[in-house]
C-alpha cells in the first residue's frame, strides 16, 4: 500500500480572474479521517473537485492510491465513493433504481440483494421503490451515502455532509462517519464548516484558506490537547472569591473575568473535576462548566493572523 | 463493457422520464387526426388534385389507398419531428447538470468520452424508435385502413405514379435518410446540451437553429447560395427524393454524405466541450 492515500503537489486553479486554489499541498495517509476546514469560497470544494476530475487544474499534481490522477483516471476512481454537495438523484425514479444505475457504472456492478442491504444499512429500508422525489433532504443524504459505499471503496470524499440535516441527522452521519472509520478502517475525507465536527471526527486536517493551505497534520497535535480553556457561570456574589480561588491553585493559569457572573480560566484537562470540586467546597455555586472549543480559537486565531 | 451499461442506463433514463413519451403521444394523435380527417373527407381532397390533370389523364382505381396516405403524412409531420426529438435528446447533458447528476456521472470511473457517446447512441435510439412509430402508424396502419394502391406523388417536376409493389422499399429508404436527418437533430441537441447547465435552452436553441437555417435555405438571396447546399436543414426533406422517377441517387449519396458530415462534426464538438467542461453545479 502507498504511504500517501492522497498526494496533491501545488495545486492551482482559476475561475476566470478568480483564483479558488492557489498552490495547494496536502497528503492523506491510509486510514485516516481527514478534515477540510476553511470558510466560504476558500476553496475546499474546488480541491474535492479537482480530485475526483470534475474540474481540471490548471497547475499541480495529484496522485491518489500512489497513481497519477490524469493518467490512471477510471483505475483510481473504481476506488472512490464521493458525496459532492447536495445529493442530487433523479427524482422520477426510485431509490433502487437510482442506485442500480450509479453502481453499474462505479466499476463494480451491484446485486439486487447488494442494493436492498445497503439501503438497509443506511436506514432506508422498506422505501426501495419510492421515488427520490418525495424524499426529505436527510433521506437523500442517506440515500448518497449508501451510493458513495456501494461498490465497497477504499477512499470515501464526503463534502460538507451534514450541511441541511436536522440535528438527529447530524449525529447519524457523525456515527456513519465513525463506523466507516472503526469498524471498516476507510480512508475519508470530508470537509466541514461545523469546528466541533472537524475536531470530533478527523485525526488529521488541513485549514485552508483563501486557496491556500494554511495549516496540515495531527488535529491532536495542533490543538495540543494538554491545555483547555474552560468558562464557569457562578453568582455574581462569589465571583471574586472565585478568581481569588483560581490564582491560589496551582494548575491554573490565564483567569480572565467574562461579565458579571462568569469567568475563564486554563487548566489541563485532567485538573477540571478537581478545581469544580474546589470550588464547590469553598461554599461558590457552580452553575456551568463549558469547554471552550479550542479548534473554533485556533482557527479564528489562524485565519486573523 | 462500461460504455454498454452506461448506455443500458441511458436507455432506462429516457424510458422512465415521463416527458419521452410527449413525443410518441404527440405522433399517434397528430396521425389519428390526419388519418381520420382523410377517411372522413379524403375523396374530395383527391378531386381537387386531380381536377387539374382531368384533361389529360384518365384515373382508375383506389387513388386514396394507404400509400398515399402515408405519403402525406410523412410530409405534413416531418417538420415537426425535430421539436419531439429535441425535447428529450436537449436534455441529456443539460437536464443532468441542472439536476446535479452530472458531477456524481463523471465521478464514476467512466471515461468522459464513453459517457457522451452513450448518451449519442441512446439519443439515436430514441430518434430510431420515434421514427419506426411514425413509419409504423404511416404506412402499416395508413396501408391497413385504406388498401393498398398505386402511389400518385406530385412534385415540381409534375405528376409520379409509381407502382403499388415499387412503393416499400422506397418507404424504407425514405425513412432511412429522415431517420439520418432526425439524428442530425438529436447530435445539434445533444452538442448544445453540453454547453448549457438548463434542459430549456438546448431545445429552445435547436428549434431557433433549425427555423433559423430553414429560412436561409429558402430566401432565394444569391448571397446564400454558397452555403445552402450545405445546411442539414436543406437535406431534411431527401426522403421525398426517393418517391421521384428516375430517382437522384446522386442527390441522395450528397444528402447522406452531408447528414452524416454534420453528426461526425457535432460528436467532434461535443467531446471536444464536454472534455474540457469543469463540473461546477
Amino acid at each position: 500500500m502507498p504511504d500517501s492515500i492522497i498526494s496533491i503537489r501545488h495545486l492551482a486553479k482559476r475561475f476566470g480572474h478568480f483564483e479558488a486554489v492557489k498552490d495547494l499541498s496536502l497528503e492523506v495517509h491510509p486510514g485516516d479521517v481527514y478534515g477540510f476546514l476553511g470558510p466560504n469560497g476558500a476553496g475546499k470544494s474546488t480541491t474535492m473537485r479537482c480530485m475526483l476530475s470534475l474540474i481540471k487544474p490548471d497547475r499541480g499534481g495529484i496522485q491518489l492510491f500512489g497513481k497519477n490522477l490524469q493518467q490512471e483516471r477510471s483505475a483510481i476512481l473504481a476506488r472512490v465513493g464521493c458525496l459532492i454537495e447536495k445529493p442530487d438523484f433523479y427524482k422520477f425514479l426510485s431509490a433502487y433504481r437510482n442506485l442500480d444505475l450509479f453502481a453499474n457504472i462505479s466499476g463494480k456492478p451491484s446485486t439486487k440483494k447488494e442494493i436492498y442491504e445497503m439501503l438497509e444499512f443506511v436506514g432506508l429500508q422498506g422505501r426501495e421503490k419510492d421515488k427520490v422525489g418525495g424524499f426529505s433532504h436527510g433521506m437523500r443524504q442517506r440515500l448518497g451515502i449508501a451510493q458513495t459505499l456501494l461498490h465497497n471503496p477504499d477512499l470515501i470524499v464526503l463534502d460538507e455532509p451534514t450541511t441541511g440535516l436536522d440535528p438527529q441527522g447530524i449525529i447519524d452521519m457523525r456515527n456513519l462517519i465513525l463506523r466507516l472509520k472503526t469498524e471498516q478502517h476507510k480512508t475519508i475525507v470530508f470537509s466541514s464548516h461545523n469546528l466541533s465536527e472537524v475536531e470530533i471526527l478527523c485525526n488529521r486536517m488541513v485549514i485552508i484558506h483563501q486557496g491556500k493551505n494554511i495549516v496540515e497534520g495531527s488535529v491532536q497535535e495542533l490543538l495540543n490537547e494538554q491545555e483547555q480553556v474552560i468558562r464557569v457561570q457562578t453568582d455574581s456574589g462569589f465571583l471574586d472569591a472565585a478568581l481569588t480561588l483560581c490564582h491560589t491553585l496551582p494548575k491554573t493559569s490565564h483567569t480572565k473575568k467574562l461579565g458579571l457572573d462568569g469567568f475563564e480560566v486554563s487548566m489541563a484537562k485532567s485538573d477540571i473535576p478537581a478545581f469544580n470540586q474546589a470550588l464547590v467546597s469553598a461554599g461558590i455555586p457552580v452553575y456551568s462548566v463549558e469547554t471552550k472549543r479550542k479548534l473554533e480559537d485556533y482557527f479564528i486565531n489562524l485565519l486573523h493572523a | 463493457m462500461i460504455f454498454l451499461r452506461s448506455t443500458r442506463n441511458e436507455l432506462i433514463k429516457i424510458a422512465l422520464k415521463p416527458r419521452s413519451y410527449l413525443g410518441l403521444a404527440a405522433i399517434t394523435g397528430l396521425v389519428g387526426i390526419i388519418l381520420f380527417a382523410l377517411k372522413a373527407d379524403g375523396m374530395s381532397m383527391i378531386s381537387f388534385v386531380t381536377s387539374s390533370f382531368e384533361q389529360t389523364l384518365r384515373f382508375e382505381g383506389n387513388l386514396l389507398n394507404g400509400n398515399l396516405v402515408a405519403f402525406i403524412v410523412l410530409q405534413m409531420l416531418i417538420v415537426h419531428i425535430p421539436l419531439l426529438v429535441a425535447l428529450v435528446t436537449g436534455d441529456l447533458i443539460s437536464g443532468e447538470a441542472a439536476m446535479g447528476t452530472l458531477r456524481l456521472l463523471v465521478s464514476k470511473p467512466i471515461s468522459r468520452t464513453q459517457l457522451l457517446l452513450s448518451k449519442f447512441l441512446a439519443g439515436g435510439i430514441y430518434t430510431l424508435l420515434i421514427v419506426l412509430w411514425l413509419g409504423f402508424l404511416a404506412v402499416v396502419v395508413g396501408q391497413w385502413l385504406f388498401g393498398i394502391g398505386d402511389l400518385m406523388v406530385l412534385n415540381s417536376d409534375g405528376l409520379v405514379i409509381l407502382q403499388a409493389d415499387d412503393v416499400n422499399w422506397r418507404y424504407a429508404g425514405g425513412f432511412c435518410v429522415a431517420f439520418l436527418a432526425l439524428l442530425t437533430v438529436s447530435s445539434l441537441s445533444i452538442t448544445l446540451s453540453c454547453f448549457s447547465d438548463n434542459s430549456i435552452g438546448p431545445i429552445v436553441s435547436t428549434m431557433a437553429i433549425i427555423l433559423l437555417f430553414t429560412i436561409i435555405g429558402t430566401l432565394d438571396v444569391p448571397i446564400f447560395d454558397p452555403i445552402r447546399p450545405y445546411l442539414f436543414t436543406t437535406h431534411m426533406a431527401s426522403w421525398r427524393s426517393f418517391f421521384e422517377d428516375p430517382m437522384p441517387w446522386e442527390s441522395i449519396r450528397n444528402s447522406i454524405y452531408i447528414l452524416v458530415g454534420h453528426n461526425l462534426l457535432l460528436i467532434g464538438i461535443s467531446l471536444l466541450t464536454f472534455h474540457r467542461k469543469d463540473i461546477t453545479v
